[in-house]
């Protein structure tokens, strides 16, 4: 065979398998070709037994075209083989008939309480603007939970309170505590300003328990104490808080009320969210939601706590929980929070 | 406090909208509960008859009307009232008529002229909501009657929430004053006519001066009670008050209108010349004007004459003296009583008056004497008769204290930034003295004023009076702080966070219970917080356990339908140590019914069982030091006696799981015989937490494991857990972790012998085990197994 007949052939072979492999139909014609071009018989293989007799020169040109061949046409069938193989999986998988819009298996997952949540909405913010969180007993001496909050005995801002009282071994008269401005007391009168505390928890008064009241419900509390500390930077704080509870655009407004603990005091109003404050029934009309009191701190108390009025002021505020998840939440009835029925639990 | 805007009028002059001195009140710290409008605020409204009615020609809803006004005159308008119908009789506007503030003028509706409007009702300003139609009248009111005539005069009154340290605005006097000193307008002071009195009045004999330090009164003798005038008897209807007679009556008008809680006594009751105002002796009995019977001691201060208590001081007077049909002569006292003596009065025997209210906030000491003659010219205009010299018991005359500030400390309290000026303007307004002509300026308050003591109440006074939106937001101020959490609340909301992932659904319970759920639960009352004034039987104690309440929230949900459940709680539980209270960071569940909350096509709903709960309370406990679980030795007796472990946080007991007792589910109303539960108390994890702290890693090897299974078979009686242990403790060359994969106990082993599998994983951190180390660790096993627990290779 002459080198030029070499060549020949093998341009011959390529064209013939190329094109046979590439129409091949399964993975058996596959290996009949395999077979047939690279088997020990097969056509390359023989053809390849012709180098033997040729010259030196010879072999040095056809040698490597010959194994150049034998590689490409391995790997045309080798990729062929896979993509043959591919095909066929996916016609397997695409036999697969599962009716996929079956319901989904139930997997046991719970949720947190609508009032863990509504908290955890108001200590993150509290956190983002620096107040530490500090807690107070939720069963208080009087002192702590009136007297040192300027609450005197005998004077109807007492009264109002409709407290609980404790039955215990302690000297003191106990009551549970009626708000969370205990925590006030209890922290001032172990620290020195700077501070910048809240307190959330739950808090204790001999009401009705109707659609609006319960004897047991939360508040958070938040308290600043520093040199110069006033009414505008309560304003400040208290924007920032209810624009990250109820959105950037909120607006808040000051009005003129009366707590003991703090002089002077104010009622804090949001424009309501609902209606952007044109007046709708949440608001009844009015364009503007009560959220909160508060106020600077009254000189009283910072005295009571051992605090000096003449260098240090502050601001405290009180807000209710249960108010603010059921106007966010679309809750009518206080009860819904401490009947833990499992249709409301699994909304939130 | 209900306040009657015309009464308002007699002290100020106002033309403002109910509406807009409702704003005033908010502004000025009054919330408005409510304004209710009485009467026709309007002029030129006259009743006429519809007679005929056509389309707007450019309209498919306003219609022209035409009205009969009576006496042959007619007049056309515009409407677009749905409601319209020939023959009615409706208030009937025409140009120049006023309804509240606007007077009415021609107006020009799509091109036709309307010189005049068919009224609504709340275009008359008859009612407060928006008004569906027009006004439709009774038809046979005659054509051409003034409108306003068929409603009365227009009046509004006002429900304000008065702040328990604004005594001063229970009164039309008291809110005239506030306004005054916002609009900057005067006070009409009223001024009553003087009477110069004839014959003495009682003497006064005050025994503690403190308690009263003013008493101020007189007699008028001769009167014969008749019915109040009809403005007295308007104005007390309108506050809500059925009149009585006059002798009744003016009392309570001139403790509404000036503030000062008046009580006028059957003189012929009182026995002897002199008033006495005393504390009572203890166990001294007195029948009060509604017939109860009190059993009084020291803490009241009462009114008496030489022999008996006529009165309860401030609060209510008494059965014996009180002013009867045929009264004759009577004696009016206008006191002072102190307020914290007031209070503790009318608490101690729960009794509360429109007096008492007033006085336990403070009344105007200043006062008595003006009232005194107001209700004077009232009686003796209403009864006749002659009144006494008037006897004013004031030893010693009250000032309120001087307030030395300067105005950059108003301004510093506020964070604002009011002029001086305006400060001046306002704290004149409101002072008795005012003195601005130094640096540092000072203020005393009218005696009506008590809540303005220091810088600070004047500071509030000053941001009222600019309008509180006078403070602004102010700029930000670094403050640098960093503080942990208290650990325990860190704890409850890691606890509770795992919790909701691991399927259960936080609840939140009344913190109270009742003593037979305490007993119930193994807990003796004496050690638990008693509320004193319980609301609700069942509801008398601090609730030691957080168990009840969650084993009552799975009978409520399954009596709405959820049988399925797993819930928690985490807060706190409150019990005695010592007689002092002690409260612990607890965390409880309770799981019953199907894992899956809803039954599925593919399973038919698997139950959590012991083991399941023991694997939610290793997932709880994973990655604190020192936990162990346990069988407990005597198990609570809300417990299953068998089936329930403690949990052991350094060998001391934290909490119980298990199985709950089904007398326990019984009492809690649960209709189902297995429900796990756990409770678990936080302190002690506390020591050994901290949520800021990094765990340090260990090392995991790059190099797997060789499993071997291993099967052996002991006596029943021989526990998992010593088995384990031999497994744990066999001295090894190699890692060993295992799994319980297999327990067979059958009949196919021999009577009283047991089968247990275990996959072994061998391994090393450096290198894969040879089969020759494998073995010989899987032999040293086998081994220890045989001798230590007479196991037997399967």
């Amino acid at each position: 065979m002459t080198l030029q007949e070499f060549k020949e052939n093998c341009a011959h072979i390529e064209r013939e398998y190329t094109d046979k492999i590439a129409s091949a139909g399964n993975v058996s014609a596959v290996e009949e070709l395999r077979v047939a071009a690279l088997g020990r018989k097969g056509a390359l293989t023989e053809l390849l037994k012709n180098l033997k007799d040729f010259s030196i020169e010879d072999k040095k040109a056809a040698g490597p075209l010959g194994n150049a061949l034998k590689a490409a046409l391995t790997q045309a069938l080798e990729e062929k083989t896979a993509a043959l193989a591919a095909q066929e999986l996916n016609e397997q998988l695409n036999r697969v008939d599962l009716d996929l819009t079956l319901p989904a298996r139930p997997v046991p997952c719970g949720k947190r309480h609508p009032l863990s949540i509504a908290q955890k909405r108001m200590t993150d913010i509290l956190s983002k603007l620096g107040f530490t969180w500090a807690e107070g007993p939720w069963v208080e001496d009087e002192k702590h939970n009136f007297d040192m909050l300027n609450i005197p005995k005998h004077h109807p801002a007492r009264d109002a309170q409709d407290t609980f009282f404790a039955q215990t071994g302690s000297p003191l008269s106990m009551v549970l505590r009626t708000h969370t401005s205990n925590v006030q007391s209890r922290f001032m009168e172990k620290h020195q300003p700077p501070l910048r505390i809240m307190a959330p928890g739950r808090v204790f008064r001999n009401d009705s328990l109707d659609a609006t009241h319960s004897p047991v419900f939360h508040q958070i509390e938040g308290l600043y104490v520093d040199k110069n500390v006033s009414m505008a930077d309560l304003k400040r704080d208290l924007t920032a808080f209810m624009k990250g509870l109820l959105g950037d655009k909120t607006e808040i407004r000051f009005r003129p009320s009366f707590f003991p603990f703090t002089e002077p005091s104010a009622e804090v109003d949001v424009k309501c969210v609902f209606c952007s404050g044109k007046g709708c029934h949440i608001c009844k009309g009015s364009g503007w939601i009560e959220m909160l009191g508060s106020g600077v701190v009254h000189p009283n108390v910072l005295k009571n706590c051992g605090i000096d009025p003449e260098i240090y002021s502050g601001y405290a505020f009180g807000m209710g929980v249960e108010r603010l998840a059921m106007m966010m939440m679309d809750i009518n009835d206080i009860r819904a929070f401490y009947e833990n029925d499992l249709r409301l639990l699994n909304q939130f | 406090m209900k306040i009657l805007y015309s009464w308002l009028k007699d002290f100020i002059d106002l033309d403002f909208t109910p509406e807009e001195l409702a704003q005033k009140f908010t502004q000025l710290g009054m919330e408005v509960a409510s304004i209710e409008k009485k009467g026709a605020d309007f002029e030129g409204v006259s009743v006429a008859q519809i007679t005929h009615i056509e389309n707007h020609p450019d309209s498919d809803h306003l219609h022209l009307v035409d009205l009969d006004l009576g006496g042959g005159k007619t007049q056309r308008v515009v409407c677009g009232a749905p409601n319209v119908a020939v023959g009615q009789k409706v208030p009937l506007a025409r140009v120049g008529a006023r309804l509240g503030k606007t007077v009415l003028g021609p107006a020009k509706i799509r091109g036709v002229v309307s010189e005049g409007m068919i009224c609504s009702s709340d275009e008359l300003g008859l009612t407060n909501t928006r008004a569906r139609g027009i006004l439709v009248l009774d038809e046979n009111i005659p054509l051409g009657t003034d409108v306003r005539t068929l409603y009365g005069k227009a009046d509004a009154l006002f429900d304000l929430e008065i702040t328990s340290n604004r005594p001063d605005l229970m009164s039309h006097l008291g809110v005239a004053r506030e306004l005054s000193a916002l609009l900057n307008k005067p006070v009409k002071q009223p001024a009553p006519k003087e009477f110069a009195g004839e014959g003495e009045s009682l003497n006064v004999d005050i025994r503690d001066a403190q308690a009263c330090p003013r008493y101020t009164g007189r007699i008028i003798r001769g009167v014969k009670n008749a019915e109040s005038p009809d403005f007295i008897k308007e104005r007390l209807s309108a506050m809500g008050l059925n009149p009585k007679n006059a002798l009744v009556d003016v009392t309570n008008y001139v403790m509404f209108e000036l503030g000062q809680p008046l009580h006028a006594f059957d003189r012929n009751e009182i026995d002897g010349d002199t008033i006495v105002v005393r504390r009572a002796q203890n166990g001294e009995k007195f029948i009060l004007l509604d017939g109860r019977e009190l059993t009084l001691d020291e803490n009241a201060l009462m009114i008496g004459d030489d022999k008996k208590a006529t009165a309860l001081a401030g609060v209510m007077g008494g059965l014996n003296s009180g002013i009867k049909e045929d009264t004759t002569d009577i004696f009016i006292e206008s006191a002072y009583f102190d307020a914290p003596t007031t209070n503790k009065t009318s608490k101690t025997y729960a009794v509360s008056s429109d007096s008492s209210q007033r006085f336990e906030r403070g009344a105007d000491i200043g006062m008595t004497e003006l009232a005194l003659k107001r209700a004077t010219e009232l009686f003796v205009a209403a009864c006749g008769g002659t009144p006494s010299k008037i006897r004013d018991a004031y030893p010693h005359p009250y000032e309120n204290p001087v307030v030395h500030f300067t105005p950059a400390q108003i301004n510093g309290i506020l964070g604002a930034d009011i002029a001086e000026e305006k400060l001046k303007d306002i704290f004149s307004r409101l002072a008795l003295k005012f003195d601005a002509s130094g640096k540092e300026w000072t203020f005393q308050a009218p005696t009506h004023r008590r809540d303005l003591n220091h810088r600070w109440d004047l500071a509030e006074e000053a941001a009222r009076f600019a309008g509180f939106d006078c403070i602004p937001a102010g700029e930000s101020r670094a403050f640098v702080q960093f503080n942990d959490n208290p650990k325990g609340v860190d704890l409850l909301e890691l606890f509770s966070e795992k919790l909701a992932g691991l399927g259960f659904y936080e609840c939140k319970n009344i913190d109270f219970l009742g003593e037979k759920e305490l007993k119930d639960f193994g807990f003796e009352p004496k050690n638990a917080v008693k509320i004193k004034n319980a609301m609700a039987k069942g509801w008398d104690y601090m609730r030691p356990t957080l168990l009840p309440a969650l084993l009552k929230n799975i009978a409520f949900n399954q009596s709405r339908g959820n049988a399925d459940l797993a819930l928690f709680e985490a807060t706190r539980t409150f019990n005695l140590i010592k007689g002092f209270p002690a409260e612990t960071y607890t965390v409880s569940g309770v799981q019953c019914g199907r894992l899956t909350h809803r039954p599925f096509f593919k399973a038919n709903g698997e139950k959590p069982d012991f083991f399941f709960l023991k694997g939610i309370m290793q997932n709880l406990l994973e990655g604190f030091e020192g936990v162990s679980f346990a069988p407990s030795v005597s198990a609570p007796v809300y417990m299953h006696p068998k089936i329930c472990m403690d949990v052991l946080i350094n060998g001391k007991k934290a909490g119980v799981f298990g199985a709950v007792h089904p007398l326990a589910l019984k009492a809690c109303d649960v209709k189902e015989n297995e429900v796990w539960a756990f409770e678990l108390a936080l302190k002690p994890l506390e020591k050994m937490f901290s949520a800021q702290e990094f765990k340090p890693a260990k090392a995991v090897t790059a190099f797997p494991p060789s499993l071997r299974d291993l099967s052996v078979m002991l006596d029943k009686t021989v526990p998992y857990a010593q088995i384990k242990d031999v497994l744990q403790n066999t001295p090894l060359n190699v890692n060993l972790r295992f799994d319980l994969i297999d327990l067979y106990e059958g009949d196919r082993l021999p009577q009283g012998k047991k089968s247990v599998t275990f996959t072994l994983a061998f391994s090393a951190p450096d290198r894969t085990l040879k089969d020759a180390e494998t073995d010989a660790a899987f032999n040293a096993l086998l081994e220890n197994l045989k001798a230590k627990t007479g196991a037997e290779l399967r």
